[in-house]
């Protein structure tokens, strides 16, 4: 019953000597929850990037669907339903925020006319609108408003209701409670349930272990470009998943105590 | 699913429609090409006052015949610019365009029409080169376009080593196309007046109202961003350098038409005065923020203010001490108001 969604198998990605990811194979599945855990400069982020065409990998598979997949763009990542939400803020500060919902992706009329088509502006608006208002993990926002009025915290909603609008198949979200209140990091953790109850599949990078046991299914470890553990949330503890990442034996050191 | 509950909430959401367009009306009075828009209004109050004949025809219709050759120029430098992106060989390739093209018709017998073809692809590649250089090896456009110009500019005078053409004096389709002229009562105005007229429309509509331009304002906001969406960032851009270099190449022969001669120095310093009328206008150096409406106010004023200060009675060698200083005080009145609003 549970359809995997997406495999990965020996993805390897180098900058220049930095080898960022060293074999790092996962699988996702139908309506699952992946955390991906692990510390600063693990490769979580170059492992989503790649898996969302920003950047080529050097080495390895990618099966969308038990199909051999090759992302050359994040155009074809979306068009494959990859809808990431990157950790270094994907909005265009200038543009409003019903125009940056639907950056790549716009409403328009007469479309033959290609790049030159019209934008539906009453559609980017009405839509926009009422996103927000259904996301709800924010206060009331004006769609017209410049991103460039928004605080951190809000601008990291949008780029999540951004996500959920094109309901994708698979939904990225690199740290994404970063820099929330508390409210909007309930509304994001409420929206990963959502998305895993609508059967999407959700990899999850965090470095809150707390809500990892809260909404993930399983957890994945990297260290140092490599995937070192994975894990059931069900058959696990918060303290082995902490000496994992770490690569200490925390719980030892605490019996010992 | 999600479409659903979208189109059941479009109801309730007209309600704060009102709000939200009175509040794009009020920055709208706040906004850069606004405040460019009053400005331009006091200069042609107080150059009419302080000189009678600053609006008379004969002026009016000599400052018209000028504007469009800048002015077309310009458009193309506001998407750029919008982009992220400026280019500073517009000026070498507003002369050795005509230039090539009355080399070709007058030492090689080559029919006027292949001739412009010839001149367009020359364009093109231009453009193109300093597109593929800027986007796809990492060089700044400023270093890109900085040594184009040198290399344009010096083919144009290598070329004609260094004298003007001999005048050009056959009319004809593309003349008239071009530079021909008509009057309107005592007005005289030329078809480029046209030209700059639908590029214009055509540049708002692009900018303002279609997919492209909602691509070349976040590509200039936010490249990683637009990238990250799916929006062909580089493409976008090599394109924007080619259509600059079109419209620079345009314009050239525009003005060669019109004065009947092609000269390889002609348009020295036009990039820059090109760039002053785009950010004059509003248009954000650092790309993501573009304004045609903008920058046709902008060309307009700097025409204005080289024709005004001429008719005042200002010494010609301090013209530039004036343009200068006009400049700054928009520049500083633009960043004033940004500021303000930021605030608020
Ligand atoms: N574009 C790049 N060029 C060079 N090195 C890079 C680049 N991107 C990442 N790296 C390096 O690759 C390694 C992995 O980085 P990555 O961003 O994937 O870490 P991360 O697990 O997301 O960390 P964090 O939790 O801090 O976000 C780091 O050593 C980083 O310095
Ligand atoms: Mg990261």
């Amino acid at each position: 019953m549970m359809q995997e969604v997406l495999r990965l198998e020996n993805l390897q990605k180098s900058f220049g000597s930095v080898r960022a990811l060293k074999n790092a194979s996962l699988t996702l599945k139908e309506g699952e929850v992946v955390a991906l855990l692990g510390d600063n400069g693990a490769g979580k982020s170059t492992l989503i990037k790649a898996i969302s065409g920003v950047f080529p990998i050097d080495r390895g598979d990618i099966y969308v669907r038990g199909k051999k997949v090759s992302i050359r763009s994040t155009r074809e990542a979306m068009d494959l339903g990859i809808e990431t939400i990157h950790q270094d803020t994907s909005l265009a500060p200038d543009l409003s925020i019903a125009r940056n919902l639907f950056l790549g992706r716009e409403p328009v009329n007469l479309k033959w006319l290609g790049v030159f088509a019209p934008l539906d502006l009453a559609k980017l608006r009405d839509a926009a609108s009422a996103l927000l208002k259904r996301v709800g993990i924010s206060k009331k926002l004006d769609a017209n408003a410049l991103v460039s009025t928004l605080s951190g915290g809000e601008r990291q909603s949008i780029a999540i209701s951004r996500a959920m609008q094109f309901a994708a198949k698979v939904i990225i979200l690199d740290e994404p409670t970063n820099n929330l209140g508390v409210e909007e990091t309930h509304g994001v953790l409420r929206f990963v349930k959502e998305m895993r109850a609508a059967g999407h599949s959700v990899l999850l990078i965090t470095h809150n272990i707390h809500h990892v046991f809260e909404v993930a299914d399983r957890i994945i470890i990297m260290r140092r470009g490599e995937i070192v553990a994975e894990q059931t949330v069900a058959d696990t503890d918060l303290l082995t998943v902490e000496s994992l990442i770490t690569g200490a034996d925390l719980s030892a050191l605490m019996k010992r105590a | 699913m999600v479409q659903q509950v979208m189109v059941q909430q479009v109801g309730a959401v007209i309600s704060e429609d009102g709000a939200g367009r009175a509040k794009g009306r009020s920055s709208l009075m706040r906004s850069p090409q606004f405040s460019s828009f009053v400005i331009l209004i006091v200069l042609l109050v107080v150059f009419a006052v302080a000189d009678g004949n600053f609006l008379s025809p004969l002026n009016i219709s000599n400052m018209m015949a000028f504007l469009p050759e800048l002015g077309i120029i310009a458009l193309g430098m506001t998407l750029l610019l919008t982009a992220g992106e400026f280019d500073l060989s517009v000026g070498a390739v507003f002369a050795l365009a005509p230039v090539v093209v009355m080399l070709l018709v007058q030492n090689a017998g080559i029919d006027i029409g292949v001739a412009l073809f010839a001149g367009l692809l020359l364009c093109i590649a231009i453009g193109a080169i300093n597109g593929v250089i800027v986007t796809k090896i990492g060089i700044s456009s400023f270093l890109v376009t900085l040594s184009m110009l040198l290399i344009v500019r010096g083919a144009a005078l290598y070329i004609t080593q260094g004298f003007p053409l001999k005048s050009w004096d056959q009319p004809g389709f593309f003349v008239t196309l071009l530079a021909g002229s008509f009057n309107i009562g005592a007005f005289r105005f030329y078809t480029s007046l046209w030209w700059f007229i639908g590029l214009s429309l055509l540049a708002v509509y692009v900018l303002h109202y279609a997919k492209l331009g909602n691509w070349i304002s976040a590509i200039g906001s936010n490249r990683n961003a637009a990238v990250a969406r799916g929006v062909p960032a580089d493409a976008v851009k090599i394109w924007l350098f080619v259509l600059t270099s079109v419209l620079a190449g345009l314009a050239g022969m525009i003005s060669a038409f019109r004065i009947s001669a092609a000269s390889p120095v002609a348009g020295t310093g036009y990039e820059l005065e090109v760039i002053a009328m785009v950010v004059v206008g509003g248009t954000a150096l650092t790309g993501g923020r573009g304004t045609i409406l903008g920058t046709i106010v902008g060309a307009l004023m700097l025409r204005a203010i080289r024709n005004g200060i001429v008719l005042v009675g200002v010494p010609g060698l301090a013209y530039n001490i004036f343009v200068g200083v006009i400049i700054l005080a928009m520049l500083i009145l633009h960043a004033l108001l940004q500021k303000n609003a930021a605030r608020s």
